[in-house]
């Protein structure tokens, strides 16, 4: 078992490191520069000085190089808009916003989702069942952006339950855009434990479990929900990646200042060093979601230790 | 292939019946395939359903702009954010255009998109993941060994920096930044596929009279893959119309005067507070074309793939 999460944690190094490459190659694609805009012609001298600042005058993989050194030590760079800014500050002030937002989110759609699918599978095919996946078929497809605006209509401007309509701050704040954003994936859940735990209830040993005088409780509890609940785990590693990276949307329409809304304005500031910062940390931190799902994934299934690396 | 009994005992009737092109090495079985397919598709209720509502959307977003009495991009502000009523069924926006029309044309944008950029995930998932299968060996292992890294990344921001690479955002390139990091999972299927169909008889039988391999590849793997590439369309559809919205709805979208459904969501997010029907009218049509899309989804791998039927 030490084995596995040893050469399994040390296979994230190459992987982190393809990531850095790939985003910097694309990075590299961007035409323009933000030293050269044509409003503000830059002597030449001074424009010499700054590429030789950021390293530009160096071929491409020395420039990867530094960059990769400079990320190794935590340091994403100076940001090219904002003056006396690092790509660090700016993500020690922005993260843990959409960390809190994508955090909660994620609780909310496993408190929620897991329950709603395994009431569904005990009572398959009754009216509650019927119910719960339409919910979940609807809360699966109906867009975050109608989601929230439409709570903001009905919670906020119709029915005054005293949210407001933006930022983050008091807990108030955080209701409305932790249920809109953990919606889709507390859908995706349910459906996800509808339909393993359906194949569980349909295994050997659940009738064996049975047979032998066990409790219909205990024999949920202790064989049915145990094993209907590895695939969950294995979903459960990109969307907590994807959702405390920052929602685009939810942090837009609530105003909430975290990375994701952050990006959006870095990239039409053309503040490259900040997109690849960011880019950089989302990347890092759902290849780390993803790691420790799979060791949670050897742990709860020790068949699958040979399998992956 | 299997063969049907019923089709054996009847064959010398059928062939004095005659059709002359049911020469040696037609496609029989696999007609019997799509239709058997065909019959259990059928059967599924809510995929029937969930296909024929696709179908009527998409015929209304093809048929609609023609026959429409009003002009989609005709401003009057008279008529602005009214409600949905007899003569404007989903309502007018902003500028008191007719959004059932409205709506009709973003559809043929997104879903032009959504079909584009799925179309090009296939191709890519088709290329990378039969070579990788086919050959095995060093090159499989590398190749896996690569989709693994990229494995669970969240595409857009690779979209955002796609769009921004490209400057003027357009129909192109929104496929292009909509599939850059979304092909993934369907060369993954793929490979997965061809592995399997790779130890079948029938390639080692073909491998054995000579055949070479791209004959192998092209008339006996990739066909066989077909029905799993139909069901992916229908997989991967969803999160890309979901991704062109969610672009055009922060404001990276393509560029005006075509409108997409995202884009009409955005506008309508502007009044929200005076017209609520404006961003939900696109809205809801994106729903719905996701969620018969999953249905649709869901009736095909029964029909196509008859073991994993859910019971």
């Amino acid at each position: 078992m030490t084995k596995f999460i040893v050469r399994r944690v040390f296979w994230t190094i190459p992987v982190i490191l393809v990531v850095i490459l790939l985003t910097f190659g694309l990075m590299r694609q961007i035409k323009g520069n933000p030293f050269r805009t044509s409003e503000r012609a830059i002597p030449a001298e001074i424009q010499r000085n700054l590429d030789r600042k950021f390293g530009l005058d160096k071929p491409w993989y020395e420039q990867y190089a530094r960059y990769v050194k400079n990320v190794a030590t935590f340091d994403l760079g100076p940001s090219l808009v904002l003056r006396n800014r690092d790509v660090n500050d700016i993500v020690k002030e922005h993260f843990p916003r959409s960390l809190e937002l994508g955090g909660l989110a994620f609780l909310f759609a496993l408190v929620f989702g897991i329950p709603l699918g395994a009431v569904s599978a005990l009572k398959a095919n009754s009216w509650l069942d019927y119910a719960a996946m339409f919910f979940s078929n609807v809360g699966f497809a109906i867009p975050s952006f109608l989601v929230a605006t439409l709570f903001i209509y009905f919670f906020v401007l119709q029915f005054d339950f005293g949210f407001p309509t933006s930022g983050w701050t008091g807990w108030e704040s955080k209701v409305l855009p932790v249920v809109a954003l953990g919606l889709a994936p507390m859908a995706a859940f349910a459906r996800l434990v509808r339909g393993t735990m359906l194949e569980t209830l349909q295994q050997d040993y659940i009738r064996t479990a049975r047979a032998k005088g066990l409790r219909w409780r205990r024999v949920i509890s202790l064989h049915v929900l145990r094993n209907s609940l590895i695939p969950v785990v294995t979903a459960a590693g990109p969307t907590l990646g994807f959702l405390i990276t920052g929602s685009f949307v939810i942090e837009q329409i609530f105003a909430i200042p975290g990375v994701g809304r952050y990006y959006v304005t870095a990239v039409q500031a053309r503040d490259y060093s900040v997109v690849m910062g960011l880019t950089v940390l989302l990347a890092v931190i759902v290849i780390v979601a993803n790691l420790v799902v799979d060791i949670l994934y050897g742990i709860l299934d020790p068949r699958t230790r040979d399998v992956r690396t | 292939m299997v063969v049907d009994p019923t089709q054996a005992t009847r064959r010398p009737v059928d062939t004095a019946a005659a059709p002359a092109h049911e020469t040696a090495g037609a496609p029989i079985a696999q007609s019997n395939l799509w239709k058997d397919a065909w019959r259990r598709y059928l059967r599924n209720r809510a995929a029937v359903l969930a296909g024929s509502v696709f179908v009527l959307l998409v015929l209304y977003c093809a048929i609609w702009p023609f026959v429409s009495p009003y002009d989609p991009n005709e401003v009057d502000f008279a008529l602005k954010n009214q409600g949905p009523n007899l003569e404007h069924p989903f309502g007018t926006d902003n500028f008191g255009r007719d959004l059932f029309t409205r709506t009709a044309l973003g559809g043929r944008v997104s879903m032009g998109i959504g079909f584009g950029a799925t179309l090009v995930i296939l191709l890519i998932g088709v290329a990378y993941g039969s070579i990788s299968g086919f050959v095995g060996g060093k090159l499989d292992n590398g190749m896996m060994r690569f989709l693994d890294t990229l494995y669970g990344l969240p595409y857009l921001p690779f979209a955002i920096i796609v769009t921004a690479i490209f400057g003027n955002v357009t129909f192109w390139t929104m496929v292009v930044a909509l599939s850059i990091a979304s092909w993934f999972t369907s060369a993954r299927i793929v490979r997965g596929q061809v592995i399997t169909l790779k130890e079948n008889d029938y390639v080692r039988a073909a491998k054995a009279v000579g055949a070479r391999w791209f004959r192998v590849l092209a008339r006996h793997l990739l066909p066989n893959t077909l029905g799993v590439l139909i069901i992916a369309i229908f997989l991967e559809l969803p999160g890309v119309i979901l991704g062109e919205a969610i672009l055009s709805f922060i404001g990276l979208g393509i560029s005006p005067p075509d409108a997409s459904w995202g884009q009409m969501a955005q506008e309508g997010r502007l009044v929200y507070r005076v017209a609520p029907h404006i961003i939900a009218v696109p809205s809801i049509a994106i729903a719905t074309l996701i969620l018969c899309a999953n249905f649709i989804a869901d009736g095909l791998r029964d029909a196509l793939d008859p073991r994993t039927r859910e019971t």
